[in-house]
């Protein structure tokens, strides 16, 4: 298994836990990671309201330098992999299009073919790398965590562009967090948006409907989230002590304070093998994760 | 010859089976399933007059049992049908029930059998043996062995010796029967859409989520709770119940774009059981438009929402979500006539799901040699001049298997074809004579 790493904007300036525990783990499970020279922005879903044919361009011309390369594309970000996605669909349906995008990528001598395929972190392990591979790694399983899903947006819509998983009731990540020993149950907020959609245009909004989930989440007596997202995952963990400092505001009611440990899938995948947290990036997570780390520290018989 | 073949033996068969036998004619009703009685057996009440639904059909089930002109040829499928109008050679499939005809319907087999499965009767919310009647009204009232669940403990065969008889044959087989029949009958009634795809109702995903039909068995009197309106999640009283209209029917995305006329009327039905049941409860009908136009219907919804409180609101529902530890439902809507956004939360939610073609159409119609339309739907020859007849002369078609209709019009149609059925009977033994 051999992939072009397509990191995207999020994760190379602020995310780099979601690198770090990517690299970590994935190569552990056959998955060779190749980087990709001279990528741009993924062309960003919302840019589209701007300029449909700008974004469809910025998106080709990464999937183009995959082609080149000639291998399948890994795009660790949900927002990063539907623009791809999107965009490869658009392309591979209208000839058209295809020939307008690739006369301007020629100028760069790159040539969109529509060889590659776009590949999800949930797809890679859930489906080709499968949940007893992952499961024959695990050393520490994370017995005794109660662990909530949150897939994402992008990792379950547009359905009918076939994305990873189901639009309704996904069950995928929670098939996964089960590999590793955790415990998980759905709950109704699973495919509720992380907000960050509309983090420039309504900044109150957003932290409204994250704070709307992370209390949810802490309700139903979970002990963390996991997201493969990081743009999700900047939402949760990255936000909560800015939720907090208003989260009388934003939740129109008395509230208690969140504390909602937040993790990546495969930060835990690597605890699960037995890594060290530092190698995974864990030190950089913003929300309170070391009660957890303790927790799978003592082992099942805590 | 006069005879004639009716295919299914719901309400629309029946009545089509007892017209004709009342005038002489001999029938042959052929049934899929072990009794008579079809979808109107599971209905608790009718409207727009809450009639008891078993009490009207109960009746002229057994009727139908005691007419000599009628033939019941329960557990049985038509396999071959040749000829034409006049004289239509048919091969009709009797399965083995493995209970001969002394049967007497006393029970005592069942009772000893330890093989306890789902019951279809009741959607799967009770469960019955492996030898089994469907129901108590069953006609004809004899037993049948499911032989895919019976473990051939033979204590049922004790039972019955037991009680002097010896009415089961476990060395039972099928066996074909040729028919001459003059006209044939289809009224093999109608299915239901099942929302598979439709995963934001979570149909799969949670117990209090009901389709009609279930809940029309768990309020009948004569269904698995008794009567008592329960939570399938806990057993608990449910009190607020929520009526979603057209799930997968008049829709341009899943399931039919045809409405399927008769959800609007029996939601309301079902809403006015409810308040009776319980006059605490909160009911709430979410409807596109309410398509009320038969006689009667309008004020029937009109003393549901002025009488009885019931709450309609226009709008259908994004999504019905289940707090994990309670069971408790959330229902997100639109009211379209204020344009908010809000939730209602729910103790049950009961989907009014599209009535579709059976798919055992497909098959029939080619044994038939008649057509079907787009929906696979039993097609007639002219929707306004010929409304009961298809393309083949001599094959008559009413009820629901030629697309959704309410009780009324199928026994108005059944009535139909067998007047159509018993006209070229006439006209057919005069020619001979």
């Amino acid at each position: 298994m051999k992939y072009a790493l397509y990191l995207g904007c999020t994760i190379q300036t602020e995310q780099y836990g979601c690198e770090i525990s990517a690299r970590e783990t994935l190569p552990r499970l056959g998955v060779e990671l190749v980087d990709m020279v001279g990528t741009s922005c993924c062309g960003f879903p919302a840019f589209s309201s701007l300029s449909t044919l700008g974004w469809w361009y910025l998106s080709a011309r990464n999937i183009a330098i995959a082609e080149g390369q000639g291998l399948d594309m890994l795009a660790l970000c949900n927002g990063c992999y539907e623009s791809l996605v999107q965009t490869k669909h658009n392309l591979d349906e209208d000839s058209n299009l295809k020939a307008f995008i690739n006369d301007k990528l020629s100028k760069e001598g790159l040539e969109y073919k529509g060889d590659s395929k776009i590949v999800h972190p949930i797809s890679l392990l859930h489906d080709i790398i499968g949940v007893e591979s992952i499961g024959e790694k695990v050393k520490k399983p994370l017995e005794g965590l109660k662990l909530a899903s949150h897939p994402g947006c992008h990792a379950i819509r547009p359905s009918l562009l076939g994305m990873p998983d189901k639009a309704e009731h996904p069950e995928k990540l929670d098939t996964l967090l089960k590999a590793l020993g955790a415990g998980t149950m759905d709950y109704p907020e699973k495919t509720d948006c992380c907000g960050s959609m509309l983090a420039s245009t309504a900044a109150s909004t957003t932290l409204t409907i994250t704070a709307e989930k992370l209390k949810a989440v802490e309700g139903y007596g979970f002990d963390g989230l996991v997201t493969t997202c990081p743009f999700c995952f900047q939402m949760f963990d990255g936000r909560q002590e800015e939720i907090n400092d208003m989260i009388d505001f934003l939740l129109d009611t008395d509230s208690d304070e969140v504390e909602l440990p937040v993790f990546y899938y495969t930060q835990l995948l690597g605890l699960a093998m037995g890594l060290k947290p530092d190698r995974l990036g864990l030190q950089l997570n913003m929300s309170p994760v070391d009660r957890i780390l303790d927790k799978i520290e003592e082992g099942p018989n805590r | 010859m006069n005879s004639v073949m009716v295919i299914g033996g719901g309400i629309s068969g029946i009545q089509a089976s007892l017209d004709l036998a009342d005038r002489g004619i001999k029938v042959y009703l052929v049934e899929r399933s072990t009794s008579i009685g079809g979808t109107m057996a599971q209905l608790d009440k009718t409207f727009p007059t809450l009639d008891c639904s078993i009490c009207i059909l109960g009746p002229k089930m057994v009727e139908v049992d005691q007419n000599p002109n009628i033939e019941l040829l329960t557990y049985s499928e038509v396999t071959k049908v040749d000829g034409a109008a006049g004289n239509f050679r048919v091969t009709v499939h009797r399965k083995p029930r493995y209970v001969g005809e002394s049967c007497n319907g006393c029970g005592e087999c069942a009772k000893t059998c330890p093989i306890e499965v789902p019951n279809e009767y009741d959607e799967g919310l009770g469960t019955r043996k492996a030898i089994y009647v469907p129901f108590p009204q069953a006609i004809p009232l004899r037993y049948t062995i499911d032989r895919d669940v019976c473990v051939e403990c033979y204590r049922c065969v004790e039972a019955c010796t037991g009680q002097g008889n010896d009415a089961i044959d476990f060395n039972m087989t099928a066996e074909d029967v040729e028919l001459n029949v003059s006209a044939i009958i289809v009224a093999t009634g109608m299915d239901r859409y099942i929302p598979w795809n439709l995963g934001e109702y979570g149909y799969f995903q949670y117990p209090n989520v009901l389709d009609a039909l279930e809940f029309e068995r768990l309020i009948c009197a004569s269904g698995p709770t008794g009567g008592n309106l329960v939570r399938p999640f806990d057993g608990k009283p449910a009190h607020k119940i929520v009526f979603v209209q057209c799930v997968g029917s008049r829709s341009q995305r899943l399931g039919v774009p045809y409405c399927s006329s008769v959800c609007c009327m029996y939601a309301t039905k079902e809403a006015i059981l409810v308040r009776e049941h319980d006059p605490d409860s909160e009911v709430t009908i979410f409807y596109i438009d309410l398509k009320v136009f038969g006689q009667g219907f309008q004020d029937f919804v009109d003393r549901a929402r002025d009488q009885w409180g019931v709450e309609y609101i226009r709008g259908r529902p994004g999504e019905v979500r289940e707090h994990p530890y309670t069971g408790d439902l959330t229902v997100w809507y639109e009211d379209t006539d204020t344009g908010i956004v809000s939730k209602k939360e729910a103790d049950l939610v009961v989907l009014c799901t599209a009535m579709i073609a059976r798919p055992g159409n497909t098959k029939l119609a080619e044994i038939l040699g008649v057509e079907l339309d787009e929906y696979k739907f039993f097609k007639v020859k002219d929707p306004l001049s010929s409304p009961v007849e298809t393309n083949v002369p001599g094959i008559y078609v009413c009820g629901c298997c030629h697309g959704p209709r309410d009780i009324p019009e199928s026994v108005a149609e059944a009535s139909g074809t067998a007047a159509m059925a018993a006209g070229l009977i006439e006209v057919t033994s005069k020619e001979d004579r």
